[in-house]
């Protein structure tokens, strides 16, 4: 066997060994979606807090957080929750919330979470909110 | 088959990767946070007791307890020079010592490629090339660990060993490669698969041959240096190849769910290839913390908190090197492939040596990783690999250079592709 011989045949093998993990990975992607933070948080938020939740379509700050949108309330305290999809558009999200005056504590900015609070959180409301935040 | 590549360029070329590795591995080494490196804090207490108190640590006391002390007792005695002369912090001698030893790794991996194939210029310097610019290399070289010394000690033996079956066993030979790959044993555990198919290669090689003895040296050298280890783990903690936390009950293949062994996030390691996607997954996440840094310990910020985000850069960054690494990563699949077929065909042990021992090295990681399954993915490392780098980088370099069209202009074209290559990992693999 020449060296040529054997690099083509190795080289046939490892092509083949790539696709077949490329292939396994595209029939993955195209037959199952991973949650998304947002999905995330509304599963945990329904399942593991009890909470009811549902949509923030009357918000026009929330509703236009790239990662999703809800509202539920927590101990008695409504609360809107936003998920942004950059440091950019946390911003842009806290600026549109303080454009009216500012929300003082009732806004609860962590991470790409955003927290838009009726009345002022208690640590226990807020807590709740951070437990289902990925 | 021979390549014309003329003597003075390729000196120059050597010369000058080797200058700038020397240099890129010493700076990220100096700058390097010696605490973000793997078990650093638990690797400082193991040296400081085994230089201080000359004995070796208990479970309570160091999270590495069962790795062998040879590194130990050398970063020991630096850092203990470094705390009497004042410079700190104490550990960065420790870290130069990887360093220095992952230079060496590179310096081993021109010598293995040119033990091979003499006169094979191009495939020298892209052997040489794709070992330095290798990110788990770079990464392991700046950290206070002793991972590049194994690989190191390890690879010298087998260059020994190569050297040996290519020409004839002598007992300088024997003797040198046992030593090397005992000492290698003695560094960290991961050398033992390399032992054993330096071992397998030296018998095959002996049953041709009809003369045992040199094998029987190799082999008997390397136990009386890491054998006391191996006997005092099996008396103290039970098994000779201990690890820090008890194996699961039950069989070994139902210890693993099946996207272990699948992968199924694959393509997820092309796009966001940091923690916590595809974690557990074995190929996708040994593939991306060996391009990139999955784990988040090179240079970003550490793993974000839940619901705090991680700036885009650095996924961005991570996700160029993936994608960088599918061609190597195939080549040095297709490399080590067909090095196998050659060396079965032409029944060359000295061939046998590189893909034997990667061979082993992954044969012996799969059965670790399944053996000691965790749910944060912290055995599952691209670093626990690096013993396979020379195997991995010389077969890719022997494809490229059989493959290659001859002829001047495809000369350039190849060394443009390696120089590429590294050029755009550059901003990756200097802190």
């Amino acid at each position: 066997m020449t060296e040529r011989r054997a690099a083509r045949l190795g080289l046939v093998a490892a092509l083949a060994l790539v696709a077949a993990q490329l292939t396994v990975g595209a029939a993955w992607s195209l037959t199952h979606d991973d949650p998304t933070e947002f999905e995330l948080m509304r599963g945990c938020l329904v399942r593991e807090k009890g909470l009811q939740v549902e949509g923030a379509t009357d918000d026009p700050v929330a509703s236009s957080a790239r990662g999703g949108a809800l509202r539920t309330t927590v101990e008695g305290n409504l609360v809107t929750l936003s998920v942004a999809t950059s440091r950019a558009e946390v911003e842009r999200l806290r600026a549109a919330y303080s454009a009216a005056g500012d929300p003082g504590v009732r806004l609860d900015v962590r991470g790409r979470y955003l927290a838009l609070w009726l009345r002022d959180p208690s640590p226990t409301q807020r807590q709740a909110t951070y437990d289902c935040a990925y | 088959m021979r390549t014309d590549v003329a003597a003075r360029p390729y000196a120059i070329a050597v010369g000058a990767v080797l200058a700038a590795e020397a240099a890129l591995l010493v700076s990220n080494a100096w700058q390097y946070d010696w605490l973000r490196g793997y078990d650093a804090f638990a690797n400082d207490q193991y040296a400081a007791i085994l230089t201080e108190e000359h004995r070796l640590p208990s479970p309570g006391e160091s999270g590495v307890w069962h790795t062998p002390p040879l590194w130990f007792a050398l970063t020991g005695a630096l850092r203990r020079a470094a705390i009497e002369h004042g410079w700190g912090p104490a550990q960065r001698p420790g870290q130069l010592l990887a360093a220095a030893a992952g230079l060496a790794v590179c310096v081993l991996v021109l010598l293995l490629a040119r033990e091979l194939w003499p006169g094979r210029h191009v495939l020298h310097v892209v052997a040489l090339v794709l070992a330095a610019s290798s990110p788990a290399l770079v990464r392991a070289s700046a950290m206070y660990h002793p991972e590049t010394l194994a690989v190191a000690l390890a690879s010298g033996g087998a260059l020994v060993a190569v050297h040996a079956l290519r020409t004839r066993w002598r007992l300088w030979s024997s003797l040198g490669a046992g030593a090397l790959l005992g000492l290698a044993g003695l560094t960290r555990a991961w050398a033992l698969p390399v032992l054993v198919a330096v071992a397998l290669a030296a018998c095959l090689d002996a049953w041709c041959r009809r003369r045992w003895a040199p094998a029987a040296v190799v082999v008997v050298t390397s136990l009386v240096l890491v054998g006391p280890w191996l006997v005092n783990q099996q008396v103290a903690h039970g098994s000779a190849l201990a690890f820090n936390r008890p194996a699961p009950e039950g069989s070994i293949l139902s210890r693993r769910p099946a996207s272990f062994y699948f992968g199924p996030r694959t393509l997820r390691a092309l796009e966001h290839p940091v923690t916590p996607l595809f974690r557990n997954e074995l190929v996708p996440h040994l593939y991306a913390d060996w391009w990139g840094d999955w784990a988040l310990t090179w240079d970003s910020p550490p793993p974000p908190a839940p619901g705090e985000l991680l700036p885009s850069g650095v996924v961005a960054e991570r996700a160029r090197q993936a994608v960088i690494g599918l061609v190597p990563s195939g080549l040095a699949l297709a490399g080590v492939l067909a090095l196998s077929l050659l060396a079965v065909v032409r029944r060359s042990a000295a061939l046998a040596v590189l893909p034997l021992t990667a061979l082993a090295v992954a044969a012996a990681y799969t059965l670790f990783a399944l053996r000691y399954p965790s749910t944060d993915g912290d055995t599952i490392k691209g670093t626990y690999l690096l013993m396979a780098l020379p195997a991995a980088t010389i077969g890719a370099a022997f494809v490229v250079d059989v493959l290659r069209p001859r002829g001047r202009g495809w000369a350039v074209v190849t060394a443009g592709g390696v120089v590429l290559l590294v050029a755009v990992q550059l901003p990756f693999l200097i802190l």
